[in-house]
């Protein structure tokens, strides 16, 4: 089913958390909504959920409005940051919940409901846990029950809020993994809330960058990273080094490197570029940045190495980990940086 | 060098200062405690236990105890579905005058009982401002069961609200939330999620507001009047007896609130262990992961 959201604002007192958003989710897909702590993504998806509800705007569900339909009627599933699992029930119990509350006229018989909930239990590998209380559950067994329960209800959208926010990185990689495959299996349409760059790009078919209660960019993962819309998408993707440049004739120049910058007016340009896109020389070229080796950090198959330019500013370069110990890069070597790929951006602050 | 464990400086204290503070504590507790609860058993059974039992079954006691029993059976109920209702609204919604309704709710902690009975007159008693209408519909409450039940409401009307509030705050409302998603209706949400959620903390606010409306005496001595065999409940019924010199009946009725707090302490512990039992049993589980 898809989702249709029109105009949704949303004040709290002074606090704008939501301004204006638009988008569309389309049937079956797997949605992310990606932004900094603050930036109005969790309060979205309550919003769609209808544990929210907008001052202004509207909500289509599969081009029905439900703008004002009540959290019960909405048939969604959500997924909360802290589980949420009722304690005192059993996990069979916390998932045979929602069919149980049902009225009597469309409630399963008991061996219905058994044999869905224990189906369920196997899609998440955890039948044998039925009968453990949720304080009995590791964090990612609770989270994976958390969405037994939501799915037991054949929600027509499944909603999580920061699903795997609670859990260690270990365990949040192997969730999200699987989160995907049960997914492309149950393909049922999904938005999830994360502030994890890495977590979006790697389990999101498109992706809604927010910032400040705005959405920034909408695109697949390889839009989002490759084409960012703004500064602030770059940023917010990955680390970046910033240059200050001019743009010239759709040009803008930086280390003696061209950039495309189509469409800009002759002007101050900001010129990102992410630290695994600059190369280091001994050699000179022209306009090329000198600069000397300072800290050297090893991230595993990574090198990461602070040079310091001319003019006291500091730049970070990532290497390969054998393309480090092939160049035999030292501590207060002079380099020189040539960047390969960067993204120009019109500086307004000038 | 010392092989003696080295304990913390902060609570190192000579043996002498422990056995001084505990010893005073001990004592304390045995002058004000322990000898009067054992002294209300011994002047109750002073004279044998023929005269004892005969002085609870003296027709004004067992009036006492019935009217006692019937105050608690009323008053404790409505409170209790009061005081969930208020914990409810406290805790888990946001609403304007909400720390208003929180400094209300504790007014009867800081209130001298004596002082909520006499409002009671004010209000309901034959000079009062709903006194002549009351008397033209023949309504009585002041000196009557009614005005009983009532001061015993305000003095017990915090217990259960105060212990289930920070509750239900520290759990919050997600359980709540999900239940709605799933479909439940508020009443469902109710008794299936949050009842079972609190049910220790409700039990352990209604015994504290049982003992404490079984055994009020202040705000029912100003509205009850002391009628024999009628509007004596069994604290008033104590005193009474005591002040006729009537010791052996006065102790026998006091050993039955005696009893009565003897009871409440067990279930109170009872409860307290059960809860902890509980929770404890959860954290080891999730420790053991």
């Amino acid at each position: 089913m898809s989702i249709e959201i029109k105009g949704i604002t949303k004040q709290f007192g002074a606090f704008k958390a939501l301004n204006d958003i638009n988008l569309e989710v389309k049937s079956g897909e797997l949605l992310a909504l990606l932004g900094p702590s603050g930036c109005g993504k969790t309060t979205l998806l309550r919003v769609i959920a209808g544990l929210e509800t907008a001052d202004a705007g509207q909500i289509l569900f599969h081009g029905s409005d439900a703008t004002n339909a009540h959290v019960r009627e909405r048939q969604v599933g959500f997924v909360f940051q802290h589980y949420a699992l009722f304690r005192h029930m059993t996990v069979f119990e916390n998932v045979a919940f929602g069919l149980r509350v049902r009225p009597k006229k469309t409630r399963p018989s008991e061996a219905e409901i058994k044999r869905r909930v224990h189906q369920l239990l196997e899609l998440v590998q955890l039948d044998w846990l039925a009968d453990r209380y949720p304080a009995q559950l590791s964090g990612g067994q609770r989270q994976r029950i958390a969405l037994a329960r939501a799915l037991a209800v054949e929600p027509k959208v499944l909603l999580l809020d920061e699903p795997f926010g609670a859990l260690d990185t270990q365990v949040r990689k192997e969730l999200r993994r699987w989160l995907r495959r049960l997914h492309d299996e149950v393909h049922v349409t999904s938005v999830f809330v994360t502030h994890d760059q890495e977590e979006a790009l790697e389990v999101a078919d498109r992706i809604v960058v927010m910032n400040k209660g705005q959405v920034e960019q909408i695109g697949t993962p390889e839009q989002v990273y490759d084409q960012p819309a703004s500064p602030f998408v770059y940023q917010f993707l990955g680390d970046v080094n910033l240059f200050h440049s001019r743009v010239h004739e759709g040009w803008a120049e930086v280390a003696g490197q061209r950039f495309a910058a189509p469409g800009q007016s002759d002007a101050g340009a900001l010129v990102y570029v992410r630290p695994h896109e600059i190369d280091l020389s001994r050699e000179s070229t022209e306009g090329a940045i000198a600069g000397q080796i300072g800290h050297v950090r090893l991230l595993g198959a990574t090198v990461r190495l602070e040079v310091q330019t001319a003019d006291h500013e500091t730049v970070e370069v990532e290497l390969v980990r054998e393309h480090y110990q092939r160049g035999q890069w030292q501590v207060g070597e002079r380099v020189y940086l040539v960047p390969r790929n960067a993204q120009v951006y019109a500086d307004y602050s000038i | 060098m010392s092989t003696k464990p080295r304990r913390s400086g902060i609570t190192d204290e000579t043996p002498w200062v422990k056995w001084l503070l505990t010893g005073t504590a001990l004592t304390f507790i045995g002058l004000f405690l322990l000898v009067p609860l054992v002294s209300v058993f011994a002047e109750a059974l002073n004279k044998g236990w023929e005269l004892y039992l005969a002085a609870l079954v003296d027709d004004d006691a067992l009036s006492a105890i019935k009217l006692t029993l019937v105050t608690a059976a009323i008053a404790i109920p409505l409170n209790l579905t009061f005081g969930v209702a208020a914990a409810w609204a406290i805790a888990k919604f946001d609403f304007k005058g909400k720390s208003l309704l929180v400094t209300l709710i504790d007014l009867p902690f800081s209130v001298s009982p004596v002082v909520a009975g006499l409002v009671y007159v004010l209000l309901f008693g034959s000079h009062g401002w709903f006194g002549p209408w009351l008397e033209e519909n023949d309504i009585k409450i002041i000196f009557a069961v009614p005005g009983i039940v009532l001061a015993t409401l305000f003095v017990t009307f915090p217990f259960v609200a105060r212990e289930l509030i920070p509750l239900m705050e520290a759990q919050g409302s997600d359980e709540e939330q999900a239940a709605m998603v799933l479909g439940a209706s508020g009443w469902q949400t109710f008794w299936r999620v949050t009842l079972p959620n609190i049910k220790w903390g409700l039990l352990y606010g209604v015994i504290l507001a049982n003992a404490r409306a079984m055994g009020e005496f202040g705000a029912v001595s100003v509205v009850s009047g002391h009628i024999r065999g009628m509007t004596n409940t069994i604290p008033l019924h104590v005193e009474i007896l005591y002040n006729e010199y009537n010791f052996v009946g006065a102790f026998a009725c006091a050993s039955i609130l005696a009893l009565l707090a003897l009871v409440t302490l067990a279930l109170k512990s009872w409860v307290e262990w059960k809860a902890e039992r509980d929770t404890e049993a959860a954290r080891a589980a999730a420790n053991a992961e």
